[in-house]
């Protein structure tokens, strides 16, 4: 079905705000919960490429709607990445593995965003070269733990969705 | 696996080819792109928003009758001081209208003002920033200063439809001048927010303090707004000045910290103003006010 | 081909084996070469490469330390630095901008139809993006001056932009580019003070900067830079003696700290510093440049500054206390001005007020004058030229040299006493004229003042008894009594930590153009034999005689004081003791001394200044009216020299006009004010309770 990437982006979409819900609360600690690059791994399982890539960018550009981030960035990686796992779906195949796909991407996606932030933001980057690094660091962290707690959840809500679909389950799982 | 591989190459290429697409694209697209998914989400906002209120109006209605009878008589009496307070206001006012019209100065206080609810809150090292329930449709504007009672809050960073991103005075791209209580001389000197570090809370930080500029002893004295901008009301708190001046790296000046008057996170309930006339440096910065004052030329 | 024959072919011969072994050789000397040529540059060379490339890599930014601040012997700021707010552009941050710009312009070049000329597009590019900037800037500007425009979103005027600071200058953005790339170009020199045509009033300025500031975008390409610039708070207030200052690019370095660094191979590069150009500004240099700052950066390879290495603050000058008083030279300064020519054109006049006792000076004041703050950044030649025309440059209380006139006759009647020609109560007859060498010189009162004691002299200013009592002593002995009131002696020497001992404290005359005439000084200058009419005409204070008005100043000090010399300082220092330099008693007896202040005294009650008497303050002067020729013409100078209070002397002063091609100056008439001026103001804060500052009409401008 052509819709079908929307409706899984629809039914992504809560589990998206449940993480800026929760960046809310954590918010006078200047963290942001970062599940985008998580989110889209589970439909990379099973979604054909330019649904999955679709897929990717709108949660990319879901992401940067509302941050100082320069437009793109975040929605075209993601989508690079969604073409790379859709053509190695080999590396997914079962739950460790894809619990480690997850966690890369979401880590990766993280480092993008925030160093684009920070780029962005202003030239005492460089002055300060430790400081961005440390908070880096502490992000990218975040990031690589709220991986491995959400993707669960926001995998079995992804694949219900894909199932009610009719998109066939992915060859080799597990 | 084969499968899967096939036109993975040009997929790539695509890819490739949208991205540099995407970068030559005009601004207003990127503009265009990021507002259309940013209103697709106002309703969520709006919705998280409305849930907190929710949240609070059960938690209000769960309290006791002793706790509610309590919390009215408190209010009473705090009603009962105010009101004296606002008679004695009331008599400043007057004063104040007669030695304006003594001066002939008239105020410019040619504000409109807008509350609006905060419905989520973001912050980074890189941006420290909340979304408040109101946007251009109710006239809330880039630009217009946010305040709660009579103590900044921050500056709209972007409008959209019904939602406006608020850039607090701690995030790093906040700037506005001030004044220091106990300069005589009233020299301008500049806010600007700074990120924290680790964990803690962004900050904002106080520059250009004139060298021969010493706080007062035993206080932390007030940072105001200046009024001169065009964009902040005079006399508006910013916050106060957090511990002592270091002189800064050019040894011209000093600087200090600034922490705000409240927690900024905290809070519920903002009020945007939202000035008659358009500043000069928002109708510069957006490109077709510009092509508009080179048509004047 | 059989197969056989392609087996022969193979390496297996002799001769082939020895080939591949060349080769193999050749490959393994190669590879030797190369190993040992790595080996060669990591362990041997290693070191001087790591210096090269550090000091290709590296460039050490000075910054100018901010100057000390000059007050006045009350503590009042004469000269201090105020913060000037810069707008920059960072061109590596408009890149992007220029480029798209630039590729524009290629493309409507093409739709013209013209050839493209990429340098030139390319640097049209970057003024045209500049400018935009510019623009958005001076609207600011406008609107901060105008207020609010009129109709929301026009502005209220369209303001002309052809005044240069309006418009990015191709040649100067060229210069930038080609000298210091790595640094943000300036759009605005002074964001308070935008246009050097137009003055602003400091609400306007601080208005224009807090638009800038919180209208303007934190992260854009158009930053806010901050930094001090020398303000002189009292305007033209003592501008000769404080001087201003200029650019420089010799930065005063201490930067020691960098000492394990190869400096001399680092690129440097200089922020423009200030340094003295005349005045105290000058001659004080050293004491109030302080140390430069500095910072060393990486750069990229385009000459960019890349990161922060390390770097030191700069460290501000030291401070300066003037013996200036600020409001007695606001009362001469205010009291100069009133003096005006016929045309109403302000004639050109010096002051000066000492303290008697220690020598300090509390007021030099010099007209015409300039205003040092349109001097302390860009100077425009358009003022330059103005300055230069009026002639406003010179310090005409110490750098004017002028014929004393009748204050000399001081001079006269003490050397007469000396040398024992006449003594205080000696009467001679003065008719109208005096005959000397076949030649009548005049008496100033054709009627002649017959009988004239020394005091009577030197009320009426009796020219006879001069001319008499000059021709008694002879020329030898009257220069000499000149000399021994260092009237040839130079002033304000020797500053103190300075190389040159023979430096000035204020830009002054050396002694060879300062005049005292003799027989041997006239044979020098080819003018011939000394003869009595020089004796007169020396007598009476003109002829080839050449002073100050600060000479004339220390002589009226020196006769209060009783004795030879003054030393004007003019720096504060409360420990003076009140010694000066070659003093020594005057040599009178007591009742020729009486005599002599006695006659200063009747000068200010009944004689030439009795039009400036101050009844509830008796103070003792000598006036003075001398000629001079003027572009040819005959002038009058006036002069008047003095102290007060009469009874117990505590300032001694002397005023100076030069009469423009008129003789309708006089010493009491014209001179007369600007002295009772001073002395007035010197009076109110002498009799103000101690701790109370008298009312000053002399406030910040």
């Amino acid at each position: 079905m052509f819709w079908t990437w929307f409706i899984l982006l629809l039914a992504t979409l809560p589990c998206l705000w449940l993480a800026d819900l929760a960046s809310d609360a954590l918010a006078s600690h200047s963290l942001v919960l970062f599940v985008s690059g998580a989110a889209i791994v589970a439909p990379c399982r099973r979604l054909k490429r330019w649904q999955a890539v679709l897929f990717a960018t709108g949660v990319g550009f879901l992401f940067e709607a509302r941050r100082p981030i320069p437009a793109g960035t975040l929605a075209f990686l993601l989508a690079g990445m969604s073409i790379f796992l859709t053509s190695n779906r080999l590396l997914l195949r079962n739950t460790p593995l894809v619990l480690r796909g997850a966690l890369i991407c979401n880590t990766l996606a993280c480092t993008a965003w925030f160093t684009s932030a920070a780029l962005r933001s202003g030239s005492w980057v460089a002055n300060e070269p430790g400081h961005f690094l440390q908070q880096l660091l502490l992000q990218v962290s975040f990031a690589a733990l709220l991986a491995l707690v959400v993707f669960i959840p926001l995998a079995l809500i992804q694949d219900a969705t894909m199932d009610r679909a009719g998109i066939p389950p992915a060859l080799d799982s597990p | 696996m084969d499968k899967n591989r096939q036109g993975a190459t040009a997929s790539y290429v695509v890819l490739v080819v949208c991205v540099v697409l995407w970068m030559v694209l005009p601004a207003a697209v990127h503009r265009f792109t990021q507002e259309a998914f940013a209103e697709f989400q106002a309703p969520a906002l709006h919705l998280a928003g409305k849930g907190r209120d929710l949240a609070r109006y059960w938690e209000l209605k769960s309290r006791d009758k002793e706790e509610i009878l309590a919390a009215s008589r408190d209010l009473a009496r705090a009603n009962a001081a105010l009101e004296l307070q606002l008679r004695r206001y009331d008599d400043v006012r007057k004063e104040n209208l007669r030695l304006r019209e003594m001066l002939r100065y008239n105020p410019p206080g040619d504000f409109l003002t807008v509350v609006a609810r905060v419905a989520v809150r973001d912050s980074t090292t890189w941006w420290q920033r909340i979304v408040i329930r109101k946007g251009s449709d109710d006239g809330v504007r880039a630009g217009c200063p946010v305040i709660f009672s009579d103590r900044v809050v921050g500056k709209v960073a972007v409008a959209h439809h019904t939602t406006s991103e608020v850039d607090l005075i701690t995030s790093p791209s906040f700037r506005c001048t001030a004044f220091l209580e106990g300069d005589e001389a009233n020299r301008i000197v500049l806010v600007t927010g700074s990120p924290g570090r680790g964990l803690a809370a962004g900050r904002a930080k106080v520059s250009a303090i004139p060298q021969d500029y010493f706080h007062p002893v035993g206080s932390a004295p007030k940072v105001v707004t200046t009024g001169l901008g065009g964009i902040y009301p005079a006399g508006l708190v910013l916050g106060n000045l957090d511990g002592a001046e270091r002189t800064s790296q050019d040894g011209n000046f000093k600087e200090a910290g600034l922490s705000p008057t409240r927690d900024l996170f905290s809070l519920q309930e903002v009020t945007v103003l939202v000035p008659k006339y358009p500043s000069a440096g928002e109708l510069l910065l957006e490109d077709q006010a510009r092509k508009r004052l080179d048509e004047l030329r | 081909m059989k197969a056989p024959d392609e087996t022969e072919a193979l390496p297996s011969s002799p001769i082939a084996k020895t080939r591949l072994y060349l080769v193999f050789t050749m490959f393994a000397v190669g590879f030797i070469y190369v190993a040992l040529g790595l080996v060669f540059r990591q362990l041997w060379q290693s070191g001087d490469l790591k210096a090269q490339y550090e000091t290709q890599s590296r460039r050490v930014v000075l910054r100018p330390p901010s100057r000390g601040v000059v007050y006045d012997r009350n503590g009042y700021v004469l000269v201090e630095n105020r913060i000037r707010w810069t707008i920059k552009a960072d061109l590596l941050a408009l890149q992007p901008e220029i480029h798209r710009r630039y590729l524009w312009l290629i493309k409507s070049e093409r739709a013209r139809g013209a050839p493209v000329e990429h340098e030139k597009l390319q640097e049209k590019a970057r003024v045209d993006v500049l400018q935009g900037w510019l623009d958005r800037v001076w609207y600011v500007i406008d609107e901060a001056q105008h207020g609010r425009p009129a109709v929301a979103g026009k502005p209220r005027s369209v303001q002309p932009t052809d005044e240069p600071e309006r418009r990015v200058n191709p040649d100067e953005l060229k210069k930038h580019l080609r000298e210091r790339r790595a640094l943000p170009y300036t759009l605005v020199t002074d964001l308070a003070f935008p246009g050097t045509t137009r003055a602003l009033k400091p609400e306007q300025g601080q208005r224009t900067i807090a638009r800038f500031i919180d209208q303007f975008p934190v992260n854009g390409p158009i930053s806010l830079e901050s930094d001090i610039v020398r303000s002189y708070p009292q305007g033209t207030l003592a501008a000769h003696v404080l001087g201003y200052v200029k650019d420089t690019e010799d930065l005063p370095e201490k930067v020691n700290e960098l000492a394990d660094l190869p400096l001399d191979n680092l690129q440097k590069l200089h922020y423009t510093g200030k340094t003295g150009a005349t005045g105290i500004e000058q001659t004080y240099d050293r004491i109030l440049c302080g140390s430069s700052g500095w910072e060393l950066w990486t750069k990229t390879s385009s000459g960019y500054n890349k990161e922060l290495i390390a770097s030191k603050p700069a460290q501000q000058g030291s401070n300066v206390t003037l013996s200036l008083d600020r409001d007695i030279q606001c009362a001469a300064e205010r009291a100069l001005a009133q003096i005006k020519d016929t045309k109403g054109e302000l004639l050109p006049a010096a002051a000066v007020m000492l303290d008697v006792n220690t020598g300090e000076i509390l007021a030099m004041a010099s007209q015409p004058t300039f205003d040092p703050n349109k001097l302390s950044d860009r100077v425009t030649r358009v003022y330059y030229a103005e300055i230069e025309e009026r002639k406003g440059w010179m310090n005409r209380a110490i750098q004017g040299l002028y014929p004393p006139g009748s204050t000399f006759k001081l001079i006269t009647a003490i050397a007469g006493m000396r040398n024992q020609v006449i003594d205080w109560d000696d009467i001679l007859d003065c008719g109208p004229s005096y005959r000397v060498g076949g030649r009548e010189f005049p008496e100033h009162d054709p009627a002649g003042y017959g009988q004239v004691n020394l005091e009577k002299m030197l009320a009426v200013s009796c020219n006879v008894w001069n001319y008499m009592v000059g021709l008694r002593v002879g020329p030898e002995r009257l220069a000499k009594e000149a000399r021994r009131f260092g009237l040839d002696t130079p002033l304000l020497t020797h500053v103190p930590d300075a190389d040159n001992s023979s430096q000035f404290e204020l830009p002054s005359p050396s002694s060879r153009t300062l005049v005292i005439p003799d027989a041997a000084y006239k044979k020098r200058i080819g003018a011939g034999a000394w003869t009595d009419g020089d004796t007169a005409n020396t007598s009476i204070g003109q002829g080839y005689i050449l002073t100050t008005p600060l000479h004339m100043a220390c002589v009226a000090a020196s006769i209060a004081r009783g004795e030879t010399r003054t030393t004007p300082a003019i720096i504060h220092d409360p420990g003076r003791d009140g010694r000066h330099v070659g003093a020594e008693p005057i040599g009178l007896t007591e009742p020729q001394l009486t005599a002599l202040r006695g006659g200063m005294e009747l000068c200010v009650s009944e004689g030439t200044a009795r039009s400036v008497r101050i009844p509830e303050l008796p103070f003792a002067a000598k006036t003075g009216t001398s000629e001079y020729f003027k572009n040819g013409e005959k002038a009058h100078l006036a002069w008047i020299v003095g102290y007060a209070p009469a009874d117990n002397p505590v300032v001694a002063f002397c005023v100076l006009v030069e009469g423009q091609l008129d003789t309708s100056t006089w010493g009491g008439k014209t001179a007369g004010p600007v002295a009772r001026d001073m002395i007035t103001t010197w009076s109110r804060k002498a009799d103000a309770p101690q701790g109370v500052e008298p009312a000053s009409d002399c406030q910040r401008k």
